[in-house]
């Protein structure tokens, strides 16, 4: 009983991985589109493939790749130890890495702050000199009147 | 004819120095009749630019491969547009160009109903300056009308991927764009020459700087439709050095166009607006550097310069001499200026918005030079491609969206929070129906459906806000919905023009969110009778025929396709093998309908029976150039309008504003 079931369970585990295993991956396949949108291609990444061979080779060599077995932080990484960081589309990890990636971020903090600074100075100003440029109505008689004269305006403007 | 052309190009560089002597000597002496011999210089030089222009037209289109220009950018065989509009696909004609717009714009400046401003002199010696240094390299440098050592049979011919229609438009409404910006820029500066303080520069360039900014955004737009068409790769916006640095002038344009409403209102952001209208200018300028310098590697790109120097050492000189205006006026400019009334008022959304679009122009700067900042510092080159923009601008762009969505609710000076959230109701529901609609319906992906409800609730913003405009005016003048609208929008074409670009702007992030989170792509090799199948579409291979087109072969793939299984006609890709150019072209076939796209390039072929299609599903990308044509109507509705209310100038002189 106990050999059945095991003889089962290893069927299955069989036919499960049997696609995996003997699938070749294309130019179509999920994993390749994910590795070749990481490569710089030379400055080629953007070309058109019918035009342009170092793509082209680029392709052939991932696909080929996968197809050895290869996963995808190798094929990377080997593109990495030949070109260095210039093989990636986008900045790796490390320092420099880290700047590209972090600047634009500090941009926008160091420019809030300011724009904070700012907003809270003009708005400062504006409570000192609040006290004596407010007038109110000085009767209930001199709202109304105001009140129905901006209402014509309005009116007017339409 | 090389005599007159050259002629035309060193007098230019004579006239434009004279002009500026008689403008200083005008100025010194106080003196009329130097200012208006300045004047004169100034029709002069458009004169002279247009024969130069005209000449190289003229020499293009006769085919006249003793120059140099003609034989290197034209042949016998291409059509005659294309034979025109190499005018821009060089070096020296470009720059030709540049001063010939410049030119036409320095007249149109010194000869409009403001001639007797006396900002003027100091205006038309600004632009005249511009128009100095880009005649003075095309003498030095990228002379359109050199000769060639040997008059060759025939020329080099034009680089496939210009002859498109795009070609026409794409170069001329971007320099249109670029040129535009000088003006701003020029008044900007004579203000502060003058110590002119006020308004008065904003008013009067209003309408140049909202041109600059429709051209600019035109030539964009036209330029993603090209590179879609053209390129073969399926995208319309690579982050290329090129586009980006298109991009950047635009960025701190459209801040400029909201921060200049608070400096007609309050007096205020005086420096700011300064800033960022010598920044939009410098940045054109850097573009250009760019394009020329060949310090990073683009596909717009002209490949045999080394004109950057020259641009490098303008761009500082003009910077530096903005600079110098700036801080030897920064007290005066700091004089006068209006408080805030409160934190949530529109003047802080305005504040905010100007935040992000800087942000946003800061991100797309740094993105594009650091692979060369890190080439310098470290040594090794570090690229930044469009998956590092795509990442950066999204959470940029999303907040800018939030923001359009939000700024038109609230009111100026001081806004009252139960009312904004009264009105944010409708909108907000709005966006929240649309992710529930778009969950609902299976779509995947968090992002692109947040994206896409955030355009929902700026749109819906924009609706609510016309149909509160309508339904006031309707309460006031009885009149009937359509009546109402037309008035409403033409008695405050400024503000309704906005808010059409507010909405075009919404098409199109519907396009760059779709096309970005929801286009496939299928690579297949087909026997002839072989089908490949794509979202809902099937495509049949039937047959690959080749052909003789103006002179040139053609090979063609005839593609039936099917849409849901019903047949919606044939498609057909081709490459294109020109005479005078190594590399085959590509010419895509598309299918548009009001959803997506089917994108077919033919890539590769093994014999008569079969080929490699590229086929991509692209969806809501005619969305973006419906989008750009809303702007577009929207920016020239903005622009025909009135200039700013006569009252917002008294309002400078020390009056109080009143709230919407």
């Amino acid at each position: 009983m106990e050999m059945k079931k095991k003889i089962i369970l290893q069927t299955i585990l069989f036919l499960i991985l049997i696609p995996t295993l003997t699938t070749a991956f294309t130019y179509n396949s999920k994993e390749f589109k994910h590795i070749i949108s990481q490569l710089d291609m030379q400055g080629h990444a953007d070309h058109e493939l019918s035009t342009c061979s170092v793509k082209k080779i680029y392709y052939d060599e991932v696909v080929e790749m996968l197809n050895g077995g290869k996963s995808e932080n190798d094929i990377i990484q080997s593109y990495v130890d030949e070109y260095g960081q210039a093989a990636l589309r986008t900045p790796g990890g490390g320092t420099s890495g880290w700047i590209a990636w972090g600047m634009p971020a500090a941009g926008f903090g160091i420019g809030s702050v300011i724009v904070g600074v700012w907003l809270r100075k003009l708005t400062l100003k504006k409570a000192e000199t609040k006290m004596s440029a407010y007038k109110g109505w000085e009767s209930e008689i001199e709202k109304e009147i105001a009140s129905k004269t901006f209402d014509e305006e309005r009116r007017k403007l339409f | 004819m090389y005599l007159i052309g050259n002629i035309a190009i060193y007098l230019g560089i004579a006239i434009s120095i004279y002009g500026l002597i008689a403008n200083a000597l005008g100025i010194k002496q106080k003196s009329g009749k130097w200012l208006e011999s300045a004047r004169g210089a100034v029709l002069s030089l458009a004169f002279v630019s247009s024969i130069s222009s005209f000449l190289l037209l003229y020499i293009l289109g006769t085919s006249q491969f003793q120059f140099k220009y003609v034989a290197s950018y034209t042949n016998e065989s291409l059509p005659l547009a294309y034979k025109l509009t190499a005018f821009w696909a060089g070096n020296a004609g470009s720059l030709l160009l540049w001063a010939f717009l410049l030119s036409i714009y320095t007249a149109m400046v010194v000869f409009s109903k403001e001639q007797k401003n006396p900002m003027m002199p100091y205006v038309s010696s600004i632009l005249m300056l511009n128009v100095l240094f880009f005649f003075t390299v095309m003498a030095l440098n990228a002379n359109p009308f050199e000769m060639t050592d040997k008059i060759p049979a025939d020329g080099k011919g034009l680089n496939p991927m210009l002859q498109n229609p795009g070609m026409i438009l794409h170069p001329v409404t971007l320099y249109m764009g670029y040129v535009g910006l000088a003006v701003p820029f020029a008044f900007g500066i004579a203000a502060l020459i003058l110590k002119r303080m006020d308004s008065e520069w904003i008013k009067l360039t209003r309408r140049w700087t909202l041109l600059a900014w429709l051209f600019l955004t035109l030539g964009n737009i036209i330029g993603g439709w090209w590179a879609y068409l053209e390129l073969g790769w399926g995208g319309y916006w690579a982050w290329d050095p090129v586009e980006n640095a298109s991009f950047l002038p635009w960025l701190t344009v459209s801040a400029f166009l909201h921060s200049v409403m608070i400096q007609e209102r309050k007096n205020m952001l005086k420096t700011w607006n300064l800033s960022l209208i010598i920044l939009s200018y410098i940045l054109t300028l850097f573009g250009t550097f760019l394009v020329r310098s060949g310090i990073l590697t683009s596909v717009h790109a002209f490949g045999d310069s080394n004109l950057g120097t020259y641009f490098l050492v303008f761009m500082a000189f003009m910077m530096l001499f903005s600079l110098y205006i700036v801080m030897t006026r920064y007290t005066l400019i700091k004089k006068d200026s209006s408080p805030i009334e409160a934190y949530f008022s529109k003047e802080s959304s305005f504040l905010l918005n100007n935040l992000i679009l800087v942000a946003a122009a800061f991100a797309v700067f740094w993105g594009t030079m650091y692979p060369l900042i890190s080439e310098t510092f470290t040594g090794t080159k570090v690229n930044v491609g469009a998956p590092y923009f795509d990442k950066v601008m999204a959470p940029i762009l999303l907040g800018l969206i939030v923001l359009m969505g939000i700024c038109p609710l609230i009111a100026w000076q001081k806004a009252v929070i139960e009312k904004f959230l009264k009105n944010m109701l409708w909108p907000l529901a709005m966006g929240v129906a649309t992710a529930i609609i778009l969950f609902a319906a299976g779509v995947k992906g968090i992002y692109a459906i947040v994206g896409l409800s955030a355009t929902s609730f700026m749109f819906g913003t924009h609706v609510l806000e016309f149909a509160r405009g309508i339904g006031a005016r309707r309460k006031a003048t009885k009149e009937n919905v359509l009546k109402a609208a037309f008035k409403l929008t033409v008695k405050n074409q400024r503000r309704y023009g906005g808010y059409i670009v507010h909405i075009g702007i919404a098409v199109i992030a519907v396009g760059v969110i779709s096309s970005h989170a929801y286009s496939s792509e299928v690579l297949k090799t087909l026997n002839t009778g072989e089908s490949i199948k794509i979202g809902e579409y099937a495509l049949q291979f039937n047959s690959l025929t080749e052909q003789m087109k103006n002179g040139n072969g053609v090979v063609v793939a005839d593609v039936a396709v099917f849409y849901k299984g019903k047949d919606i006609g044939k498609i057909k890709p081709e490459k294109i093998f020109y005479e005078t150019w190594p590399e085959p072209s590509t010419e895509v076939a598309i299918k548009t309908n009001w959803s997506q796209d089917l994108y077919v390039v033919l890539s590769s072929w093994e014999n008569k029976d079969k080929v490699t299609l590229m086929v991509k599903v692209n969806p809501f990308v005619s969305w973006i150039w419906t989008g750009g044509i809303i702007m577009v109507i929207g920016t020239a509705f903005a622009l025909a309008g009135g200039g700013p209310a006569s009252s917002r100038y008294q309002i400078n002189k020390g009056l109080k504003t009143v709230g919407r």
